[in-house]
């Protein structure tokens, strides 16, 4: 095969490689079977991931690394223009960074040179604001694989170069500079999530909070493992781990399910749905599966990784100087805050738009999506249901890959069983169920709302007047009006206020430098030769003279 | 073989004990607390049994399903019951060391809770009525600074305990000589000012209020009737008594009983049921001296509790400090 001169490619497949290509496979089915099998940017963009995630030499993952931005960047161009410029420019500066970290020895400089250029194609704050805008423009199953996989493999290339290559000369620090930056983009994500109205934006700025969870986690494990605590570092790694792998399953599906509602309706605007409860049942049931993941709500497939992670930062806050532990109490606050604005993010997701009365003729008259794409988020749905019911089991299944990473680790429990607490509620249900059956009135009447006393629509308004609605935007004034407009100064995200702005100017400076002097005179340009000239024989001069 | 399995059998037995008397109180609990505040603002008040008699006319009514509502409707109230009862069968009451102890996660907890409050909003926002949607955005907000403020207070716990589950907890302040600590009692006014918020009682939600516009919680159940009403409002009972009970197991576990060790089951259930009058009484009284904050006051009210939650683990990192 192709790949160095007399090296060639290599490839290995190792736990941690094997866990990540069983991370990919059930997505990139999914995509393909939402509508992007015939085409073959797609598969590159699939083989560019798998190449780098099992990839065993430098070249070979630059290479996979590389073909994945550049076939995305194709795939996102097909969908929007402007979110493509942005995208292959955040991908060459990830390239900037990581193609000289992978030659350099391991070191610091190394480890933040990755932690850039992988945490940028990851969506680590405050590397993120391209997220957003990129991610919603390619087709569903495109959207799906670059916010369920791309982000993955990112995250993968910091796990395989922070806990193996590196792992020489790691630090504490490493772990500190991995929680800021992932803290931040949880807080900023859930945040986002929960003002935005439409529907793929608001998943990818859930991916934003997704990553910064991970990386959170990672970060744990990576401090706990340079200070040699093996408890913490299992805590750790099992939370990062196991997110991972529910984030590779609900968000795809929700993804496509966004593709499939655009689809059928013509937007994916929440404030012009409603009601696709009535006319895509299956879909919405698909849907709220995932989206009681994406909340990370018990007995769904989110809340064990969510445990986990949240049980290192509370383990975490035990060890360390004063300051560091004084940090993790903080680091609690936010992973609370964000963890409910997450659940209000979802909840606006279903009850605006798959929940309530439909306010377009479009939403009402939405049908059912085709077989296919139904047959892959089923995929995802039916893999999420183990996930959530037997997540010890998929741990224990998920040990090999954690002692790779820390040899010394230990195994963390999971203090949470879902199965018992599923348990208790059948049988609360039973006892219910049998009152109400025995001792209550039977059966139910369909009667008109009461709907706030609003009077009878007109009858070209079948479903009543939208306006009498309450809409997405609506549902999140008052965390806005609390928290958002604090912090998000006019609705802007302060990454791009605060990175990408002043990056926009010092480039504007560079191109008119570069303008005039191209545009110089005869005489600007021999001047500048004959100083160039003086300058160049002066040094010599007094440095010979010395 | 028969050492073996007795302690099983009592915890089994302590279990049920608790689960009866959690379903069969809670209600009573929520007649008690309506009459001391009927009491303190000199009415008469309802008899404490009318919250039996509210579910019973709810069971005996017939159950209406509004037009617009999508086929999810039942299950809303259905979650939010199921979510609130299995937190509460995990709380220990008048004996730590039941069954479901392991379970008693933190953690967990706060999952329930938060799946309880998701249900009640997917339920404010399914038949699309506007003040359905003004509960669900006011209660979306609570939320948020709800759970930051608990997950840090937890924080306190769990350096103090060295445990995360609720059980654990009970029994390391039961067992171990905690005494009165500032962090202790930063965390009480934390945990306290979540319960209020958590409850729905004054200073941030009225239940009894009947303005739809000043509304929280009952502004996402008025498209709710009959059994999935009956369901609602016995979840709201259920959790008044609940977050009682998590407030005496973790702040009062003294003389609680053991599951294993049936003598010592009496004094724990004299002890809880006095535990639950005596917050029966002082939640009217500080409910009646306090009025009720707008709802941009709240997120305030919150941030306070989320700072003392903080403050409590920064004094435990600073004694340690100075002790070592």
């Amino acid at each position: 095969m192709f790949g160095l001169p007399g090296a060639g490619m290599q490839v290995r497949l190792d736990p941690l490689s094997v866990l990540f290509l069983v991370l990919l496979a059930p997505q990139m089915v999914a995509g393909a079977l939402a509508g992007e099998a015939r085409s073959p940017t797609y598969w590159l963009f699939a083989l560019g991931m798998v190449l780098a995630v099992v990839a065993a030499s430098a070249f070979t993952l630059i290479f996979g690394f590389e073909l994945m931005s550049a076939a995305s960047w194709l795939l996102v161009l097909k969908g929007d223009q402007k979110p493509a410029t942005l995208y292959v420019g955040i991908a060459i500066f990830s390239a900037a960074c990581l193609v000289p970290a992978l030659f350099l020895p391991a070191s610091s400089l190394a480890f933040v040179l990755i932690v850039l250029g992988a945490g940028a194609k990851a969506g680590l704050a405050p590397l993120h604001s391209w997220l957003p805008k990129a991610h919603p423009a390619p087709p569903a199953g495109v959207s799906a694989l670059m916010s369920g996989g791309m982000i993955k493999v990112a995250l993968s290339v910091i796990i395989r170069e922070g806990f193996m290559t590196l792992s020489a000369a790691q630090q504490p620090w490493w772990g500190g500079v991995l929680i800021a930056a992932g803290v931040a983009s949880v807080f900023i994500g859930a945040l986002r999530a929960m003002l935005e109205t439409e529907m793929k934006v608001l998943l990818a700025c859930s991916t934003v909070e997704h990553a910064g969870l991970i990386a959170v986690g990672l970060g744990l494990a990576l401090r706990a493992k340079a200070m040699g605590d093996a408890n913490l570092t299992a805590l750790g790694l099992e939370g990062a781990l196991l997110c991972a792998l529910a984030h590779a399953l609900y968000k795809p599906l929700l993804f496509i399910g966004a593709g499939e509602v655009k689809h059928a309706t013509g937007t994916a605007s929440l404030d012009w749905l409603g009601g696709l409860m009535r006319s895509m049942p299956r879909l919405s049931g698909l849907m709220l599966l995932a989206a009681s993941g994406m909340a990370a709500l018990p007995l769904g497939p989110g809340f064990a990784p969510e445990f986990l992670i949240l049980h290192a930062a509370l383990a975490a806050a035990g060890t360390g100087g004063i300051v560091a532990r004084i940090g993790f109490s903080a680091l609690l606050a936010v992973l609370g805050l964000s963890a409910a604005l997450a659940l209000g993010a979802a909840v606006k997701l279903m009850g605006v738009g798959f929940l309530g009365r439909p306010r377009s003729l479009q939403a009402a008259a939405a049908e059912e999506p085709r077989g296919l794409a139904l047959a892959g988020m089923a995929l995802l749905g039916g893999l999420m249901v183990p996930l959530a019911l037997v997540p010890a089991e998929i741990l224990r299944l998920m040990a090999p890959v954690v002692r790779e990473l820390a040899p010394n680790a230990g195994y963390a429990p999971l203090g949470y069983a879902p199965l018992p607490l599923l348990g208790l509620g059948l049988v609360v249900a039973v006892a219910a169920g049998f009152v109400l059956h025995r001792f209550g009135v039977r059966g139910t009447r369909a009667a008109p709302g009461w709907m706030c006393g609003f009077g009878q629509p007109p009858v070209w308004l079948p479903f009543g007047d939208p306006a009498t609605q309450p809409t997405a935007t609506g549902l999140a004034e008052p965390v806005a009006r609390a928290i958002g407009r604090g912090v998000l100064p006019g609705g802007a995200d302060p990454a791009e206020l605060f990175v990408l702005a002043p990056l926009y100017r010092v480039h504007l400076k560079g191109v008119r430098l570069a303008e005039k002097l191209r545009r110089a005179t005869i005489r600007e340009r021999l001047a500048f030769i004959f100083s160039a000239l003086v300058l160049f024989l002066l040094t010599l001069g007094l440095l010979g003279g010395g | 073989m028969m050492a073996a399995i007795l302690p099983v059998l009592l915890a089994v037995l302590a279990t049920m004990v608790h689960a009866a008397l959690l379903f069969a109180l809670a209600p009573g609990l929520m007649g008690v607390v309506s009459k001391m505040r009927a009491w303190a603002l000199g009415r008469r008040g309802a008899p404490v049994v009318q919250p039996y008699r509210q579910l019973y006319k709810l069971l005996r009514k017939t159950t209406l399903i509004p037009e617009t509502a999508t086929d999810a409707y039942p299950y809303w109230p259905l979650a939010c019951f199921l979510s609130v009862s299995v937190a509460g069968l995990l709380i220990p009451s008048f004996v730590t060391g039941m069954v479901t102890a392991p379970l008693s996660d933190f953690i967990t907890l706060i999952g329930l809770f938060a799946l309880a409050r998701a249900a009640t909003m997917l339920g404010g926002l399914e038949t699309g009525f506007s003040f359905g949607g003004a509960g669900a955005q006011r209660e979306a907000l609570f939320g948020v600074f709800a759970e930051g403020a608990l997950l840090v207070t937890i924080l306190t716990f769990a350096l103090i305990a060295h445990a995360t589950t609720v059980d654990g907890i009970a029994v390391a302040f039961r067992d171990g000589h905690i005494g009165i600590s500032v962090s202790l009692a930063f965390a009480l006014a934390a945990t306290l000012a979540v319960a209020l918020t958590e409850t729905g009682r004054i200073p941030t939600d009225n239940p009894a209020g009947h303005l739809e516009l000043a509304m929280v919680h009952e502004a996402m159940l008025l498209e709710y009737s009959g059994r999935y009403l009956l369901l609602f409002e016995y979840a709201a009972m259920l959790r008044l008594m609940v977050w009682m009970s998590l407030i005496g197991a973790v702040f009062l576990p003294f003389w609680m009983g053991r599951a294993g060790d049936v003598l010592s089951w009496p004094l724990g259930l004299a002890l809880w049921v006095g535990k639950l009058g005596g917050m029966a009484v002082i939640l009217p009284l500080f409910e009646i001296s306090s009025a009720k904050m707008r709802v941009f006051r709240v997120p305030e009210f919150l941030g306070v509790a989320m700072l003392l939650g903080a403050l409590a683990a920064v004094f435990l990192f600073v004694a340690e400090r100075i002790g070592s």
